[in-house]
């Protein structure tokens, strides 16, 4: 395929990204635009860091984020980004971060809906996707151009039948792809069957593996696939320096 | 009969839905379809009805809550135990649960609905949800259940509404369903690269012959399902003969214009017109053309749902101008017709040619159109009708 034809590439915030898909003629490193990507990998290896860093760059860029949070909720992803210098606030005031919070509802916690804040519950998909309809048409009239993450599909695993896990994120790429957004997603490596991994990864465009040491791309559209070393610092995730 | 306590779903359904009948409200993703359970059973319990909710998708408290963001009581009701929970939910994410009935294990979804079924003849009961029971039991498995827990529900003149979300399930089994049930309501996502409209319609019921219409709906909170009258959008440049097609279009109409000095009368405000075509209502709002009202396009463009671009095929000059107008009136995220208007006039573009000099995707539809004659807005209109509701 000519240079031309490849898909553009979008800034993930990432320092060292290009050491994963990297831009043969700009160097630059990113993901494919418009696509979606799963990222899975043992527990505590920095998915959810890569989470922030890709939402928190495309807010400093103006481009709205779709974020569901299933793990924790709407408190601790504050917190968990202020550990990083990266503050939410701002962006959730002026309406650029949209949130669909499916676990504090579930811990107890008493919340409000606001314009782009939206609870809903982890073992209920059918509010799941109403609200994930709701939230991709506000970030798209805020900009075509929008990111999305799903951060992660460990919880809806486990208070669901896995197949209907299977077909709301099916449904879920589908709605963000046709509004042009670009998705993350993030999945706890063994915690399901791994048929079910596999039709995880049938269903996503790129599918990178994280183990703690190394980040590997293991599919991606149009671009090589490659593979580096990273750490987690206090400023996020550093690839290629290790 | 009962009523469904949905604003013109009884219409559609001939009165309403006889007693002792099963109805499933069939959603895809994205839409709001709980809310069409909950107001059902709301309504008839207010009417002295006497009913449940088995429920796998949320708590006995949250749906309780649910009640009372609507603004429907419901606390009375099973006060006075009128109302009860079969809660399938509680057990499965660790949470205690005082419902009349609840169980541990997938496997006893069936009997347990089926007592609940025999608790209140001549009452109404809610499943919510049957996607999560398809895959926790199997296809085959589920469409059985369902055939005895209507089969009981017949024999205690109990109606039963089911809330289905139709995911990517297999097309057999999802025809299997839909036929072991009394009546089908689908209700659809309007899309155009977003979700810019719900609507429902009665795809079919054993004792009418229902009307073949969609009703737009939206979902608030307090109200619960409300009809929507959406928002159709008429925009152009200057002079391509908006006020016209708003005329041609509508049953009524009301334009706010000022003559201005000069050969054209033209609109300074808006026209407002209200349309009723092959059971399609909506009302018509057509922005002026001009630049100098530019500021105004959003607000009149706000949650419309579909929208007519206006063009005088004789003037290209003016394409540019109408392309910024479907981004100015953000009709770039809503299904569109360009009225290719003035064929009738020397020197016209074809809808090709028109598409050409545009560089319009080949999914835009260009109708041709002389408007004040009245030839071609009866295409216009179906092809819109195509574009938001699909053949």
């Amino acid at each position: 395929m000519g240079r031309d034809n490849v898909i553009p590439l979008i800034e993930t915030g990432i320092p060292g990204f290009e050491n994963i898909i990297q831009d043969e003629d700009t160097g630059m490193g990113g993901v494919p635009e418009n696509t979606t990507s799963l990222i899975y990998g043992p527990p505590n290896v920095g998915k959810s860091i890569f989470c922030y860093q890709f939402m928190y760059n495309g807010l400093l860029k103006n481009e709205p984020c779709l974020y569901i949070t299933a793990d924790y909720g709407m408190k601790q992803l504050e917190q968990r980004t202020m550990d990083f210098d990266w503050f939410l606030q701002n962006y959730t005031t002026n309406e650029m971060l949209y949130v669909i919070d499916a676990l504090s509802n579930f811990s107890g916690a008493k919340k409000q809906d606001t314009n782009t804040y939206k609870l809903t519950a982890v073992h209920n998909p059918t509010d799941l996707m109403v609200k994930v309809g709701l939230g991709t048409r506000f970030v798209f009239q805020k900009s075509q151009k929008f990111r999305s993450v799903f951060d992660s599909l460990t919880i809806p695993f486990a208070f669901n039948p896995d197949k209907l896990v299977i077909r709301v994120l099916k449904a879920y790429t589908k709605r963000i792809k046709e509004a042009g957004g670009a998705a993350i997603i993030t999945h706890t490596e063994g915690s399901v069957d791994e048929n079910i991994e596999s039709l995880l990864k049938d269903i996503v465009d790129n599918v990178f593996r994280m183990d703690g040491n190394k980040i590997s791309t293991e599919k991606v559209v149009d671009y090589k696939k490659l593979e580096s070393r990273y750490k987690i610092t206090d400023k996020g995730i550093l690839i290629g320096m290790g | 009969m009962k009523k469904t306590h949905i604003p013109k779903l009884d219409d559609l359904l001939g009165g309403g839905v006889p007693a002792g009948s099963s109805i499933m409200f069939c959603a895809n993703p994205g839409v709001d379809c709980e809310a069409f359970g909950y107001q059902m059973l709301n309504g008839l319990v207010k009417e002295g009805e006497r009913g449940f909710i088995f429920t796998n998708v949320a708590e006995p408290d949250s749906i309780i809550y649910e009640f009372d963001s609507y603004g429907w009581d419901i606390v009375s009701a099973i006060e006075n135990e009128n109302v009860f929970f079969v809660d399938g939910s509680s057990s499965f994410i660790g949470a205690p649960s005082n419902a009349k009935y609840s169980f541990t294990d997938y496997s006893e979804t069936e009997d347990v609905v089926l007592k609940a079924i025999n608790d209140i003849p001549d009452g109404i009961a809610v499943i919510n949800n049957l996607s999560t029971i398809i895959d926790y039991m199997g296809d085959l498995e589920t469409v059985e259940i369902v055939k005895k827990w209507n089969k009981a529900a017949k024999e205690n003149n109990t109606t039963i509404i089911y809330i289905f979300t139709e995911w990517d399930y297999e097309d057999s089994m999802v025809k299997k369903l839909k036929s072991s049930v009394d009546c089908v309501v689908e209700l659809k996502t309007i899309e155009e690269r977003v979700i810019v409209g719900q609507g429902f319609m009665v795809a079919g019921a054993s004792w009418t012959e229902p009307l073949d219409t969609m009703i737009l709906f939206f979902v608030i909170q307090p109200g619960g399902v409300k009809v929507y009258i959406p928002k159709i959008l008429v925009t152009g440049p200057y002079n391509a003969g908006k006020s016209s097609f708003v005329k041609a279009i509508s049953t009524k109409s009301v334009s706010v214009d000022r003559k201005a000095v000069g050969a054209f009368p033209t609109t300074i405000a808006m026209d407002i017109g209200h349309l009723d075509y092959k059971g399609f209502f909506a009302d018509i709002f057509g922005t002026p053309g001009q630049e100098r009202f530019d500021l105004i396009l959003d607000v009149l463009s706000k949650e419309a749902v579909g929208a007519f671009i206006i063009i005088d095929s004789t003037a290209p000059q003016t394409f540019a101008r109408a392309k910024e107008m479907i981004r100015k009136t953000r009709a770039e995220a809503i299904p569109k017709i360009i009225v290719a208007n003035k064929q009738d006039l020397e020197g016209a573009l074809s809808p090709d040619e028109i598409r050409d000099k545009m560089k319009l995707s080949k999914d835009i539809p260009i109708v041709p159109a002389v408007i004040t004659e009245g030839k071609g807005t009866q295409e216009c209109l179906d092809a819109l009708l195509k574009l938001l509701y699909g053949d």
